[in-house]
């Protein structure tokens, strides 16, 4: 079975290059309808010009041959359509087929001069070889599972307390009143104009000064503010009507209360998407990383998936193919699976949420 | 107090019933009109500071009405006029942070970008001017680092052809997805699985499809794009690798291969984003517009271009400032496929590369002036799309 679906490069090219001619040749035949079709109308309405003059009658085609017209031509249309989308689907879902299957295929299989489509043996050891990939760049010991307690403890702090902070901010913006409330407000909104990468520089400067660096504070304080955030839940706040306020007050719900009892619950839909947002955007963070955690142990999982991967002999005498120091790609394309698989998986379960806070905020955290 | 200020205002007053010449008339006119003006805006400003009196007088009132009350305490009155400043406490964990690593920083960037040879370590620097900027734009920064003009050259070419580019392809897959009826559902999850995916890892991904793999005497695989091309007789090309093709004018490089791979994977990447807004905006489209269309007899392309593209063009300009502004900022698309050191001794190197560069360099004084280039790159890119877009954005 596998052997059917091992297909020469010569024979790749062929199918690629009949499916290129079929979709041409449909082209062409669309087009050459078109035309035919468009000569037919303009002898018809000849004829019918000349009817006119003869005064024998108008039209000659009744209302069954029009109809019919009207659905050869719906349906060209629509085998256009579905080819078209069904290209773009094709485009879109590739990359995530071809990382799957080279994942598992052997080393060699990969190098084969001609790419196969499915794999001829499934090669699960280069997953286990990822989990005892150790990255030992700056002479720290950075396994997998290190890397990923760092991702995971970096998210959740920085999730949970981002969250409560943009609570906290948004409903003293939106429901109390203090004094240089508007212009603290306005300056906050002010600050969402310049580009982060402006901060960047400083805050590397500053927490080098205060000696952060390798540490998962550096990781997590500079990020926990996010203006967007606060706005859009400020804007959320805002549309509960003032009337629950008075009626929580008469119950005896004190300000603290009432934000916890009332607000928090109408708007949990804007939470729960600022909430993975969050954390994506914790998961996909590379840079900061790279440039405040020197050392490899305090990375974040997306550094750990740039970093090379090497069938390096493991201590009790395990290698994939006797041992090497060049990187593999088909160990690299298992870290990349591992990497986006939660992604997918997230995105699959939470798609209302996420796209809901997406569309609002045009950014993917 | 506004109506006594607006009855004391006489209107323009009507020019006497003697008859004149034709164009002494028209003078006269215009005379009336110049004093009306005037007078029009001695009106707005009497208003206005009419306004703010009565504003004044309100509150006077309004402190009388509460003072009535028992006389409070010193120590009362303090307490009182602390508790509604309470709403400080709740905003003060978010300043705290900013004022750390927000309106520090921008503060920080505009004064150090001006001190020359200045070392965010050590605070040292050897005085003021544009020598930061002056050297980074020549090149002549004393360290190999990446070109700042290769950088922008870069970054702009990038940001202007894949962002129309991914607009236009995601406008024509939304009209076709509003077209089908059937199985509409399942290409729309598809064409949003590269939704949420990670930056880096898929452009890993995208490298495995053009690398040739093998040593220098011998070539184990092309990859699959040199195949597919080679069946059209093209000779295979080194998209991503050292010896990958490039044009050179003056000391600027353009690996046009390179280009070709990185504007693909940015393509790839940001059309579920667009998809997602424009099939949404057309499906909120009045069908009566459609309805009507036909009636008149209108084409398909006649629709699409008279009707559905104007309907939506407040998320087609939105889409392309978000694009573009998002474009200036690329980094992570180029490392994600080139590797680290973005091509070869950064010749696919972004603005926002070439400030990371400098940082792990620690050249800091040019970073500060990089990072500000950038910044007002993208206020004017900004300004020019309010510009331009407000015109088109009369619809709705």
């Amino acid at each position: 079975m596998t052997n059917l679906l091992l297909l020469s490069s010569k024979a790749v090219g062929w199918l690629v290059a009949l499916l290129v001619i079929l979709i041409l040749a449909a082209g062409g035949v669309i087009t050459w309808l078109c035309i035919k079709r468009y000569r037919e109308k303009n002898a018809k309405s000849a004829d019918a010009v000349i009817g006119q003059w003869n005064l024998s009658g108008g039209e000659n085609i009744d209302v069954a041959t029009m109809e019919k017209r009207d659905k050869t031509k719906r349906i060209i249309k629509d085998v256009f359509v579905y080819i078209f989308l069904t290209l773009c689907a094709v485009f879109a879902f590739l990359p995530f087929y071809w990382m799957v299957i080279t994942s598992l295929k052997t080393e060699t299989e990969y190098r084969l001069s001609v790419p196969t489509f499915f794999p001829h043996q499934f090669q699960w050891k280069n997953y286990w070889m990822i989990f005892h990939q150790v990255t030992s760049a700056s002479g720290s010991n950075a396994t997998f599972v290190q890397i990923l307690i760092n991702t995971i403890v970096v998210g959740l702090l920085s999730t949970i307390l981002g969250v409560i902070i943009t609570i906290v901010t948004a409903y003293a913006l939106a429901r109390m009143n203090f004094k240089g409330k508007n212009a603290l407000f306005a300056l906050m909104l002010a600050t969402m104009m310049i580009p982060g990468e402006l901060y960047t520089v400083s805050n590397y400067i500053t927490v080098a000064k205060l000696h952060w660096n390798n540490t998962y504070t550096v990781l997590i304080l500079p990020f926990l503010v996010s203006v967007y955030y606060i706005y859009l839940l400020r804007n959320n706040f805002m549309q509960i009507p003032n009337s629950l306020y008075q009626a929580a007050k008469v119950d005896g719900l004190s300000d603290f209360g009432y934000l916890i009892k009332v607000m928090v619950p109408l708007t949990a839909p804007t939470l729960v998407s600022i909430t993975l947002l969050k954390f994506i955007g914790t998961w996909n963070s590379y840079i900061w990383p790279r440039l405040v955690n020197g050392n490899e142990a305090w990375q974040m999982i997306t550094n750990w998936v740039t970093g090379g991967f090497v069938d390096r002999l493991q201590p009790d005498g395990f290698s994939l193919y006797g041992g090497g120091t060049e990187s593999l790609d088909t160990l690299k394309m298992a870290a990349v699976c591992m990497v986006s698989l939660p992604l997918l998986i997230l995105f699959i379960f939470c798609r209302k949420y996420i796209m809901r806070g997406v569309s609002k905020s045009g950014t993917k955290g | 107090m506004k109506d006594e200020n607006k009855t004391e205002v006489t209107p323009t007053p009507t020019p006497p019933p003697k008859k004149h010449n034709k164009f002494v008339q028209y003078f006269i006119n215009l005379g009336h009109r110049i004093k009306g003006w005037f007078v029009d805006k001695w009106t707005a400003i009497k208003d206005f500071f009419g306004s703010i009196k009565t504003y004044k007088q309100r509150k006077l009132e309004a402190e009388l009405v509460t003072n009535d009350g028992p006389q409070l305490t010193r120590g009362e009155k303090f307490r009182r006029g602390l508790k509604s400043q309470s709403g400080w406490l709740f905003v003060a964990p978010a300043i705290l942070l900013m004022a750390v690593f927000t309106f520090y920083p921008i503060i920080a960037a505009f004064i150090n970008s001006f001190k020359q040879g200045y070392s965010g370590m050590t605070g040292k620097f050897n005085g003021w001017g544009f020598d930061n900027f002056v050297r980074v734009f020549r090149g002549d920064t004393g360290t190999g680092g990446a070109s700042f003009v290769q950088c922008l050259f870069n970054t702009l070419i990038l940001t202007f052809i894949s962002v129309p580019l991914s607009t236009l392809l995601a406008l024509l897959i939304s009209v076709a997805l509003n077209s089908i009826k059937r199985i509409q559902k399942a290409y729309q999850t598809i064409l949003f699985l590269p939704y949420l995916t990670n930056a880096l890892a898929m452009g890993a991904v995208f490298a495995t499809f053009f690398k040739i793999i093998g040593t220098a005497s011998y070539t184990e695989t092309y990859g699959i794009v040199n195949i597919v091309l080679g069946v059209f007789g093209i000779a295979p090309i080194d998209w991503v690798g050292l010896t990958s093709p490039h044009w050179e004018i003056g000391s600027l490089s353009i690996p046009w291969a390179k280009y070709v791979v990185t504007t693909i994977y940015e393509v790839w990447s940001g059309l579920p984003f667009k998809i997602l807004i424009l099939f949404s905006a057309m499906q909120s489209i009045n069908k009566q517009y459609y309805d009507a269309a036909k009636v008149d007899g209108a084409s398909r392309s006649t629709i699409l271009w008279k009707i559905t593209t104007p309907m939506i063009m407040p998320q087609i300009s939105y889409l392309l400032v978000t694009g573009i502004m998002g474009g200036m900022k690329q980094y992570s698309a180029v490392v994600g496929i080139f590797g680290a050191t973005m091509g070869q001794d950064y010749d696919m190197g972004t603005m926002v590369g070439y400030l990371y560069n400098y940082i792990s360099l620690g050249q800091t004084g040019y970073a500060f002036a990089g990072s500000l280039i950038l910044f007002i790159i993208i206020m004017i890119i900004t300004w020019i799309n309010n510009k331009v877009t407000k015109k088109h954005t009369t619809y709705r």
